[in-house]
């Protein structure tokens, strides 16, 4: 395997004298993030969540039946199967359901947010300046649905990526266009 | 002929071949139970019809190479100055890669992809660990032609000098002007002083092993356990173990500092135009360069005994591009003393980092701790001896001890556990035995998450983790309010500056 490797120098930027000025910052003025209203999911998403969900139900009861017509020993217990079943996903319903209202994302003049979580509440704020690259990415049932998701990536590995999923398309590619044109300024 | 990359090009048409043969390979990694069930459990005749659908499994990937074939484009949008992807079938995808962000572009042959006579050209930014875009096949002149537009200020490498090789140039600048070298005294006292935790993993793992084999014999009758308590008496047992014990720490400690030497032997730091060249190794000297610029966490570590030798180890992690290996290998120093540790700070840095001010987490942190190490353990281990293992109940002892000392470990690691801020630094205390302080400057910082559970909302209490180019740096539970004051500053100083991570 013959490789050659080239490597752009960073573009080291300095700061013009004339222009700089160094004042203490008043750290209480400063815009808060926890202050952001966060822009929901399209509803659309739900949509495509519950399709998903009712494909994975779908194989859950197709194997739960299986069992049931197949293995006998199961027979006496199969009112309990179907409860458990039927609870199980009652309980992942709900669970979605929450996943989903609590998802939403904000874009600031100099960074973006994205809030999910169930238990806990995670808010990822990442400045523009520190986008590497972005990817929009189209799923199969999502395009029906006229939705696409939003791929934010820095440079500090994939903890610190963000993911919009369930954005409008047009949205979505306005969007991008945003990120794109905020990178470049930033350089 | 220059190809002409701002119209959305396809892979040479060869390229459906490494399509197919890939696709082959992703699906026959996920199929493959599916295929060696198929062909042990039915019988003839079913077999039979898994024989005759092959064909046509071929038929099908041949259809979808040729789509993934037909859907992967990518085109250079001058007017934006990006490099823009687009693949896949069903699933679509479209990346753009701002040309300013491409650090390497790296044009490679498989053994496939030489038989056919095609070349992939791979497409790397900063961080992340995955290629960022590859391109499988396309002819040699293309991709040259393609990542010479990707790169136009082109500055070639020779090798990755962010990792660990040999090199004698740097060897020779090194004999040239040092700046520290560490002596053998202290490489001695780093063997004798570090890798207690792992010492004791493999001490357990020792008795582990002995005790079955132990176990084993008297179960198929070789020794009789009856026989075997009563041949030795009580006593003996207790003079033999800790015997073995003393004999096996000693065994451990020596190990450790061959160890140590071998790996650490004629440790020399010279400085050059602002960056420490390292070389270190008692059979192959191993070199390395750290730029200032690139380096994203430094932690020092040391415990109780070597900070009465006067010792302690840095590992300093550098933003790496691409290459998986050099991203998790931080680069260790070990055996400095305190003022060589603040010499390679103020260095590095361009001060030595004081510690402002300390955020300290909340008691539940321990509480946590405690339940996941200790009361869990404890719950799996009565319900498994009280259903049907009692035999396990005579080890009560055993579990006393374990309680004590996890106890202890974890008060120490939450006594250590301690944020402090500064207006240039960020370092986290953490450690219960070897302590350490991972220093990072608020420039550095890629992203911030905030996290907080839905019950300690009232208690004001939360998380917070500071994402860098070499790796993360986390805190949790401490006064939310304060984390985020700090998260908007850190913010605001990201933002308002343009000075480089990296």
């Amino acid at each position: 395997m013959d490789s050659v490797i080239f490597r752009k120098s960073p573009i080291q930027n300095q700061i013009p004298m004339e222009n700089f000025t160094n004042e203490t910052i008043d750290t209480t003025q400063l815009p808060r993030f926890e202050e952001v209203p966060f822009a929901p999911l399209h509803p659309n998403y739900w949509k495509l969540t519950l399709i998903h969900l009712f494909v994975l139900f779908l194989i859950l009861a197709a194997g739960l039946g299986f069992g049931i017509v197949f293995n006998n020993e199961l027979i006496p217990y199969q009112w309990n199967l179907i409860v458990a079943a039927a609870v199980l996903m009652l309980l992942v319903l709900m669970f979605s359901r929450i996943a989903f209202r609590k998802k939403g994302f904000a874009f600031r003049n100099h960074d973006v947010l994205f809030r999910s979580g169930i238990i806990a509440t995670n808010t990822i704020v990442i400045p523009y300046n520190r986008v590497q690259h972005v990817a929009l990415h189209e799923g199969f049932i999502s395009r029906y649905l006229g939705l696409a998701k939003i791929e934010i990536f820095t440079a500090g590995g994939s903890s610190s990526d963000i993911e919009i999923p369930g954005i409008e398309k047009i949205q979505a590619e306005n969007i991008k266009q945003l990120l794109m044109g905020k990178i470049q300024k930033q350089l | 002929m220059k190809v002409d990359f701002s119209q959305p090009q396809r892979q040479s048409p060869i390229g459906v071949l490494i399509m197919f043969f890939d696709t082959i390979q992703q699906y026959g990694r996920a199929l493959w139970p599916l295929v060696v069930i198929g062909i042990f459990k039915f019988d003839a005749a079913n077999r039979l019809y898994i024989f005759l659908s092959i064909p046509l499994i071929f038929i099908v990937i041949g259809i979808i190479a040729y789509l993934k074939y037909l859907n992967f484009t990518f085109f250079l949008d001058n007017k934006n100055d990006e490099f823009v992807v687009t693949e896949g079938v069903f699933n679509k995808t479209r990346t753009t890669i701002q040309l300013q962000k491409i650090q390497q572009v790296n044009i490679k042959q498989s053994l496939l992809q030489r038989i056919i006579g095609v070349h992939a050209l791979d497409v790397d930014t900063a961080g992340t660990n995955d290629k960022e875009v590859s391109i499988k096949a396309v002819s040699h002149e293309l991709a040259l032609d393609l990542k010479s537009v990707l790169l136009n200020n082109i500055r070639k490498v020779s090798e990755n000098q962010t990792s660990e090789t040999e090199n004698p140039e740097i060897q020779a600048a090194i004999s040239e002007q040092p700046f520290i070298s560490i002596s053998f005294l202290s490489l001695l006292k780093v063997g004798i002083t570090s890798n207690y935790i792992r010492s004791l993993g493999l001490l357990l793992a020792f008795f582990v092993t002995t005790y079955d084999y132990a176990v084993r014999f008297s179960n198929h009758g070789i020794i009789d356990e009856d026989q075997f308590v009563n041949y030795f008496d009580k006593g003996f047992v207790m003079r033999f173990v800790g015997i073995l014990i003393v004999l096996l720490l000693a065994a451990i400690l020596i190990i450790n500092v061959f160890r140590t030497i071998i790996k650490f032997f004629n440790y020399q730091i010279a400085k050059q135009s602002g960056s420490l060249l390292l070389s270190f190794g008692l059979f192959a000297t191993k070199s390395t360069i750290i730029k200032p610029e690139k380096v994203q966490i430094i932690s020092v570590t040391q415990n109780y005994f070597q900070k009465k030798f006067d010792i302690l180890e840095l590992k300093i992690k550098q933003a790496t591009n691409g290459e998986k290996e050099a991203r998790k290998q931080a680069i260790e120093i070990p055996g400095c003393n305190k003022n060589e540790h603040i010499a390679i700070l103020k260095l590095l840095f361009g001060e030595m980092p004081e510690k402002g001010f300390m955020l300290k987490p909340n008691f539940r942190k321990l509480g946590f701790a405690v339940f996941l190490t200790i009361v869990v353990p404890l719950v799996v281990f009565y319900s498994v001896a009280l259903n049907g293992a009692p035999n396990l109940l005579e080890y009560h002892y055993g579990v006393a001890v374990y309680v004590v000392f996890m106890g202890i470990i974890q008060y120490f690691s939450f006594r250590n556990n301690r944020l402090f801020i500064n207006d240039r630094f960020i370092i986290k205390q953490s450690g219960a035995w070897d302590i350490s302080n991972e220093i990072i400057e608020p420039h550095r910082i890629q992203a911030i998450t905030t996290s907080q559970l839905f019950w300690h909302k009232s208690l004001n209490i939360g998380s917070i983790t500071l994402h860098t180019a070499g790796g993360n740096v986390g805190f949790q539970l401490g006064n939310f309010e304060k984390i985020r004051n700090y998260a908007n500053l850190w913010l605001y100083e990201m933002e308002t500056s343009d000075s480089n991570w990296m």
